[in-house]
């Protein structure tokens, strides 16, 4: 690390900057056109900034303002935009290529206006930061800046600008969870520019170092549900549509500063395939070690092939990134909601067993009883979406002008200006409802040692006074395990899940949803307010992160893991969701820790696994930093599909994560 | 069918060979090294134990045990009795052929890591006609490694050798005299059967921990180099002391009280090896 990046990078962590920002108390200002709301924020927001520019900081563009306008119901997010558009361009080339599309489509011109006022007040916004740049000596930024509005950025720096300043404008807007897409795919070409014209590799690290910092200063004031949860993810690597890798020169920089910055941002996705090479693995599992909880990993085979399955043309299913989680989306070209609702498994479970296990004469007839629950919830689901969607009628040209084939028609995406209008159903608890399902079958009706009037009663007493047949519950088969009677279910239970909700139309034309393995907040949220349930979890207990093992269940080990949650047809589930596990971080410090946990990702994938997140992690430290949390200002975690400091999360979510440690290896 | 006595499956274990192994660990060992850091696997005999983590200590394992056999301790009744299912019987009977299919579940990613399977203890050789019914009915489908202290009727240990892919081997002190001490059992037939293994055809690693003051000095690991030399063994791995050795002594109720001060750390004696020209590794 040079020490220009020390400096910056102890600056931030600091993070003093912050106290200075200012609160202001914006004057309403309504447009009678809603289609100028967006461009009249960023105007109000941009005219309010100082431009304040940090040591060390080439890349600007940095909120001095800590609050923004109200413009509730115009905000989207979880979309990767249209980065190719910026960079093709520049800042004053996109302006003008709005100005272009509007004259071939003249009746979209309020649309085109609403964007065109946008970009407008950031072409104002960066002349004035390259002013105060300048004053300020740094000419550097000056002229970057002053380059990339009067022409396309040339090289990896210009490039670098431009997707800071859009990214400026798009939080500005209210485009949430600004996903940055295939980084090492479009930049690529620029990176290679500067190697062209003489840059060293240790320079682009240090630019590249440099420029992660920046993505870092505001997150604190980036919109989430809690600091971390901003969407900011790349991803790395995967196949083009002529089934070449490109992992590159560029993507080993991003690995390593990641490596060495150990920051939140940008969080790192991988994509890789049956053939990537176990040094690949490696290289990615040293990232895994610094306990970032990054990267994650995807299945180009599974999600590709479970994308055109769901209807996405190839070329566009062969680019997927993440969004700012683990959902796989197509970029540009998409306007998908893919955490529309969320299905709750283990609920669905405790409903049938409340409600039918009484009168089910066997385990099938029992399991009809629980699918029968999951289908009654997505047809709430269909009912609630469809209100979501009645609600959408705030437009957003600046955001939707990096939505390709909204731009290039000027019609917003409420009015169906995207190409895909999909809607994503997470599948919350799986492990927990395969569980308790388990228990049934095994408890109820095989050995009949539990009855169901037993059953019932100690669910609806949360188990008080039924210890004894809640450890039965306990110590019943557990999905992890890769025991036939668990991997049944859970594949029975998913496919059934996903011929329900794969291709149902959601009601917007030619859309449909989309089913998926993940639960994010929804794993402390959702499962308050479910009562216990026949896996032995009791009532308001928290959920397992996403697709894993439940709570507390003490699976045979790493390999029963991976082998059970492959099991399931995961090509019908690419809404995504990773399996999670946690391992020990002295694991990664033995020197065969390294390739044998890359030996342990490389088959999760072998096996159609699609989607892969481990964590390097220490109980004992999460324990003491709850006890003494000054001592850990910079400890990171995991929290669902992002990372966040574990200092700032709320309790219930630092504990959450520490009860998910007491099984780790 | 031969049964034998387990008191763990352990998968994903790292340390114990080659690729993606799972290691099965035998109760029982003749050995008593006073550093020992799984006291749980001495006996042979099953006893109950209560993990630490997330424990409520509210005793309602013990009140259930007290109930059962009249005495304050773990028994069968405690693991129901637990509500976090955190009391496990330690050293479950196993028949070799249920263990093995268990073990072959597996067999696809233990294969494609040119990984396999472990069987450590305890010492497993211990329990002899188990392992070697397992190591048998395992042959050409898994890789087949053994961990092993060496200690064991050398014709006992030449059939087992013969069916193993792989040999740990530790080798502890040199000394006699010292090793009868610190060990608790002579070492005569350590030395035999590590030339035992090496002519078995299989891997043979010797690996060697290192105790502090005890295992790491100067004249032991010059002993056991040049006895290596002799045998044209120029490879080592060497296994630092685990600081963390006394924690398990609480879980199976017994005092940790070790002959030697924890707080020193263990010396890699480079020069050593290096004069003898034997490659180490710290695993």
């Amino acid at each position: 690390m040079t020490d220009k990046v020390k400096e910056f990078l102890a600056f931030h962590r600091k993070r003093e900057y912050r106290k200075t920002r200012r609160t202001i108390d914006f004057e309403k200002i309504e447009p009678e056109d809603l289609n100028m709301w967006p461009a009249t924020v960023m105007k109000q927001v941009s005219e309010a900034e100082d431009l304040r520019l940090y040591p060390q900081d080439i890349f600007g563009f940095n909120r001095s303002v800590a609050n923004l306008p109200d413009l509730k119901g115009f905000h989207m997010g979880n979309i990767t935009p249209d980065y190719p558009f910026a960079l093709k361009f520049g800042l004053g080339g996109m302006t003008n290529e709005l100005r272009r599309l509007k004259s071939v489509n003249p009746d979209k011109a309020a649309f085109y206006d609403g964007a065109i006022a946008g970009f407008e007040a950031l072409e104002k916004l960066a002349a004035r930061q390259a002013d105060e740049a300048e004053k300020q000596g740094n000419t550097r930024l000056a002229d970057g800046i002053r380059a990339i509005l009067s022409r396309p950025p040339h090289d990896y720096y210009e490039a670098l600008l431009t997707q800071r300043a859009m990214t400026y404008l798009l939080r500005v807007v209210r485009m949430d969870h600004v996903t940055m897409g295939r980084f090492d795919k479009y930049m690529y070409p620029f990176f290679l520019k500067s190697l062209e014209e003489g840059a060293t590799k240790d320079e682009l690290l240090e630019m590249t170092e440099l420029y992660f910092i920046s993505l870092n200063l505001d997150t604190d004031i980036y919109s989430g549900i809690q600091q971390g949860d901003n969407g900011q993810s790349l991803v790395l690597g995967g196949r083009t549509k002529e089934s070449e890798d490109i992992f590159n020169d560029l993507s080993e920089i991003v690995l390593c500063a990641s490596e060495e910055l150990c920051l939140i941002d940008p969080k790192i996705n991988v994509r890789v395939n049956k053939n990537t090479p176990l040094s690949r693995y490696e290289r990615c599992t040293r990232l895994t070690a610094k306990g970032l909880g990054f990267p994650q990993y995807s299945n180009d085979d599974v999600v590709i092939k479970g994308l055109t399955d769901l209807g996405y043309d190839y070329d566009d299913a062969v680019e997927y990134t993440m969004a700012a989680c683990w959902e796989f989306i197509v970029p540009y070209v998409a306007y998908d909601i893919v955490n529309i609702r969320t299905m709750n498994f283990p609920k669905a479970v405790r409903q049938a067993t409340i409600d039918d296990l009484k009168n089910c004469k066997d385990f099938e007839e029992f399991f009809a009883c629980a699918n029968k629950q999951v289908d009654a919830q997505f047809a709430e689901h269909i009912e609630i979406a469809k209100e979501h969607a009645a609600r959408e009628i705030y437009p957003n040209p600046v955001a939707c002008a990096f939505i390709t084939p909204c731009r290039e028609k000027g019609i917003d995406r409420i009015n169906g200006g995207a190409k895909y209008n999909n809607y994503g159903l997470h599948g919350l608890g799986i492990a927990p409802a395969v569980d308790a399902l388990a228990a049934i079958k095994t408890r109820v009706f095989e050995e009949k040692s539990i009855t169901k009037d037993d059953l019932i009663a100690a669910l609806e007493a949360n188990f008080e006074g039924w210890g004894e047949l809640r450890s039965l519950l306990l110590s019943s088969p557990k999905m992890g395990n890769n025991e036939d009677v668990t991997n049944d279910i859970a594949v029975r239970l998913m496919d059934h899940f996903a011929s329900v909700v794969n291709g149902t139309p959601n009601g917007k034309k030619g859309a449909i949803w989309r089913a998926g393995t993940g639960g994010s907040m929804d794993y402390v949220y959702m499962a308050r307010g479910v009562g216990a349930t026949a896996d032995g979890r009791k009532a308001d207990e928290p959920y397992p992160s996403s697709f894993s093992p439940s709570i507390g269940v003490k699976a045979n080990g790493l390999i029963s893991v991976i082998s059970s949650f492959t099991k399931p047809h995961l090509v019908k589930t690419v809404n995504g969701g990773p399996l999670t596990i946690e391992i020990h971080e002295t694991v990664f410090n033995h020197p065969d820790g390294i390739p044998k946990v890359a030996m342990l990702v490389q088959n999760f994938i072998r096996l159609g696994g699609h989607q892969l997140q481990l964590n390097a992690i220490a109980r004992e430290k999460l324990l003491d930093a709850q006890a003494h949390p000054e001592n850990y200002p910079d400890l990171i975690v995991r929290v669902w599909g992002w990372s966040g400091y574990f200092n700032e999360l709320d309790l219930c979510f630092q504990n959450q994560i520490i009860s998910r440690t007491e099984y780790g290896i | 069918m031969k049964q034998g006595k387990v008191f763990s499956i352990e998968e994903f274990s790292v340390f114990d060979g080659d690729g993606i192994r799972t290691t099965v660990f035998l109760k029982g060992c003749p050995m008593r090294c006073v550093w020992c850091h799984s006291p749980e696997s001495q006996t042979y005999e099953s006893e109950y134990l209560r993990s630490p983590n997330g424990c409520l200590h509210c005793d309602r394992c013990l009140d259930a045990g007290e109930k059962e056999t009249g005495k304050r301790v773990l028994s069968r009744a405690s693991v129901a009795a637990c509500p976090r299912n955190l009391v496990r019987l330690c050293g479950e009977t196993f028949d070799a052929e249920t263990l093995c299919e268990r073990l072959l579940r597996e067999k696809d990613v233990l294969d494609a890591s040119g990984g396999g399977v472990t069987f450590s203890g305890g010492e497993p050789t211990m329990q002899a006609e188990f392992l070697l019914e397992c190591l048998r009915l395992l042959k050409g489908k898994l890789n087949r490694g053994l961990q092993t202290c060496g200690k064991c009727p050398p014709a006992v240990f030449e059939k087992i050798a013969e069916e193993c892919d792989l040999i740990l081997f530790d080798l502890k002190i040199f000394d006699k005299a010292a090793h009868l001490k610190y060990v608790g059992a002579d070492n005569e037939d350590i030395l035999i059967n590590f030339d035992i293994a090496l002519r078995s055809g299989a891997k043979v690693v010797p690996r060697m921990p290192l105790i502090p003051t005890l295992t790491d000095t100067e004249s032991n690991v010059n002993d056991w180099c040049e006895w290596l030399n002799e045998r044209g063994v120029k490879y080592v791995e060497l296994l630092k002391y685990n600081k963390m050795a006394g924690s398990k002594y609480k879980l199976a109720g017994r005092v940790w009280n070790p002959p030697f001060d924890e707080s020193i750390d263990c010396v890699v004696r480079k020069e050593i090896y290096e004069k003898h020209g034997i490659e180490y590794k710290i695993v």
